[in-house]
């Protein structure tokens, strides 16, 4: 029987946003939701390395305590993976603005961060992705922007929780300008390059399960096996790269993407690909 | 025609058998005080009401709840372990040897609403609004299906109504406690005997030569009589002090206590000398005197109210023995019973027997499958935990979208 959430996927992918569902997401949970009544914002405080390492341990808890451990994650990239549509256990004990049975009342984000000096300030796309995902959520509810609440503003005794190292005035202010209906839905990746190199036909955008001739290019260049299919691997790899070149690592060969492995490469190979 | 000798001769012992129940009463108040075996009962009938043997877990959050805490001095401190129910001497501890129904009820109630712990957070006034809603979306705070099994029981038969579920809770304690009550009688019968012989024998209250000094001597069985008649009008003679009680029995002028031991034989008429046949008459006195205070002083007066009845020239429908009923409510238990009283078992016994025929309802309802279950413990919280198992990018699922 699915919870109550189901409706997260879609209206965060309705606002335009980078959307993972985790398998079986819509059965999970340790019971279900009461009536929602806000957002927690979280920190994962997990390791510097990859975009979501702390996936796992939220999915799953650990053994001492019983997971979902949040309904959302929210990769380093701005990617929400939508973890559970039940109650999860987030919150702990507190109060914010008279709610105290948090993991029953609030939809807990957890935001890979690791709470350090060395993860500060956020990435731009992660903190755009967390502002513009509690909006998207808030509109879906109709709450008010002041039912977003970081861990650390909610959990009691006071200082129990350090989380998020987000400055959550200033972030609610963001997610109030994202409700407000005045700003910009985010530019998504294009399909395919305007133009390729040299003016030719633009390469199209590669992603996690697309085939082709360009994918096997891609993986060449990158140096993983050459399966012909954009999977889990490759995408880990171009996430890689994207990270050496100071990219948003989303393991998404879009137009620049595609620049910087050009940059990278001799230009044979790429007047070869562009004949071919 | 029966004699009103006879009938005299039974008030007068009556009467007797009223004093003495009363100074074993005191005495065994006086010994419980000291014991504070009740408080043992309590506290076991407790657990076993609870399904929490060891008082580890519910059972130490209702007797840590504000509400029975303050009912006891210091900390609860549950030492006798489970299976060793405690025995008649049983030495108990500081813990209340009574605890009010409403208080019982109200504190469950409480912790399934709110959770056991009492801390900043239950404490606050943000906390959840007790409401029916509230208790029944948080039951699983108690952490012990049984009783979460009777209070939903509790809260479905009350149809919304939160004084109704509180009573029903009430009503479950309550039977709960009956038994116990009936199980310290049953374990402290002997005691009463005891100490009934005892006073029996310290006192000399020798039944076989009351009855026959009272057949003998008119002036003192009318003196007695008249006084057991004053007696048996004032419905507070249960409550006489221990002073009173012996200051009244000395006043009797009965054939009683060592010193006027030369009362018998001269009231009887018979020598001075005692036989062995006589001691074994003595003897019997004596017992039958410690089996007569085992019944307990209400009892006696209650049969005393009920003789006066039988003997008095008015219609025994003017003066109605349940009158005598009455006195013994208002007069002190022969056993003081933990927590409820007996008079509190006729009126809720009627919503008690009600959830029991509700039970197959109840179960049927609770084993259908409910998707919409709110309320875990909401104090856990798994953020900011260290990390176990790191997720690769290559075990992360795959995403839609993707902002340039």
């Amino acid at each position: 029987m699915a919870y109550s959430l189901t409706w997260l996927a879609a209206v965060l992918k309705d606002a335009g946003l980078k959307v993972a569902t985790v398998d079986g997401w819509e059965n999970r949970g340790s019971g279900d939701v009461g009536e929602i009544r806000g957002v927690l914002c979280h920190h994962t405080a997990g390791p510097q390395q990859g975009n979501m390492p702390s996936l796992a341990t939220i999915l799953n808890g650990r053994p001492d305590l019983p997971g979902p451990l949040a309904q959302l994650g929210l990769g380093r990239d701005g990617t929400f993976y939508v973890i559970a549509a039940g109650r999860c256990n987030h919150a702990g004990a507190g109060n914010w603005r008279g709610t105290t049975k948090g993991n029953t009342h609030f939809i807990g984000i957890e935001a890979e961060n690791t709470g350090k000096e060395d993860n500060f300030p956020w990435p731009a796309v992660q903190l755009d992705a967390y502002q513009r995902g509690v909006a998207a959520i808030f509109r879906h509810l109709k709450l008010e922007v002041d039912c977003c609440a970081g861990h650390r503003e909610y959990a009691l005794p006071s200082g129990r929780k350090t989380d998020p190292t987000l400055d959550m005035v200033a972030f609610r202010t963001g997610v109030s300008s994202f409700l407000a209906d005045g700003l910009p839905a985010p530019v998504l990746i294009p399909a395919m390059e305007p133009e390729g190199p040299g003016g030719g036909p633009g390469r199209p955008t590669l992603r996690r399960n697309t085939t082709g001739e360009f994918v096997l290019y891609l993986q060449r260049i990158l140096g993983v096996e050459q399966a012909g299919t954009f999977g889990p691997k490759t995408e880990a790899a171009v996430r890689e790269f994207q990270r050496q070149h100071r990219m948003v690592p989303d393991g998404i060969v879009g137009p620049k993407t595609w620049a910087a492995l050009d940059a990278q490469l001799s230009p044979a190979p790429v007047a070869a690909m562009g004949l071919g | 025609m029966l004699g009103s000798e006879i009938l005299d001769v039974a008030i007068g012992v009556v009467f007797v058998f009223v004093i003495v129940s009363l100074i074993c009463t005191a005495v065994r108040e006086g010994l419980e005080g000291w014991l504070k075996t009740r408080a043992t009962h309590l506290e076991q009938g407790i657990r076993h009401l609870l399904h929490d043997r060891d008082a580890q877990g519910l059972a130490r959050h209702v007797f840590e709840h504000p509400l029975i805490f303050g009912l006891f001095p210091g900390r609860y401190d549950p030492q006798v372990k489970s299976g060793s129910w405690p025995m008649a001497l049983t030495r108990g501890r500081n813990l209340p040897s009574y605890v009010p129904s409403r208080n019982f009820a109200l504190a469950l109630m409480d912790i399934a609403a709110r959770g056991p712990d009492t801390d900043e957070v239950n404490s606050d006034s943000a906390t959840e609004v007790i409401s029916l809603e509230a208790v029944r979306a948080n039951i699983r705070n108690l952490g012990n299906p049984a009783v979460q099994r009777v209070l939903l029981m509790a809260i479905d038969t009350a149809q919304g109504d939160f004084e109704r579920a509180v009573s029903n809770v009430e009503a479950w304690y309550d039977s709960g406690m009956d038994r116990v009550s009936g199980w310290y009688k049953r374990s402290t019968q002997w005691i009463l005997f005891a100490i009934g012989l005892f006073v029996a024998v310290a006192l000399n209250v020798n039944t076989v030569a009351i009855a026959d000094y009272l057949y003998q001597q008119k002036a003192a069985r009318e003196a007695l009589v008249a006084e057991a008649q004053s007696a048996a009008g004032d419905s507070n003679y249960l409550d006489k002090k221990y002073e009173d009680v012996r200051v009244n029995l000395q006043k009797l002028q009965l054939p009683i206590g060592w010193s006027n031991t030369t009362l018998i034989s001269n009231g009887a008429g018979g020598t001075s000398q005692q036989s062995g046949w006589q001691w074994l008459e003595v003897l019997a006195g004596w017992l039958v005197t410690a089996f007569a205070a085992t019944l307990g002083a209400p009892f006696w007066f209650d049969l005393l109210n009920k003789i006066m009845v039988i003997r008095s020239t008015v219609k025994p429908h003017e003066k109605s023995p349940e009158e005598g009923s009455e006195d013994r409510q208002i007069g002190k238990e022969q056993l003081p019973v933990p927590a409820s009283t007996s008079t509190a078992n006729k009126s809720p016994s009627a919503p008690v027997t009600e959830p029991v025929v509700a039970t197959t309802q109840a179960s049927a309802s609770a084993t259908a499958p409910r998707p919409k279950t709110v309320g875990l413990p909401d104090a856990i919280d798994g953020c900011d935990v260290d990390i176990l198992n790191f997720t690769a990018d290559e075990d992360l699922p795959a995403a839609e979208g993707g902002v340039a």
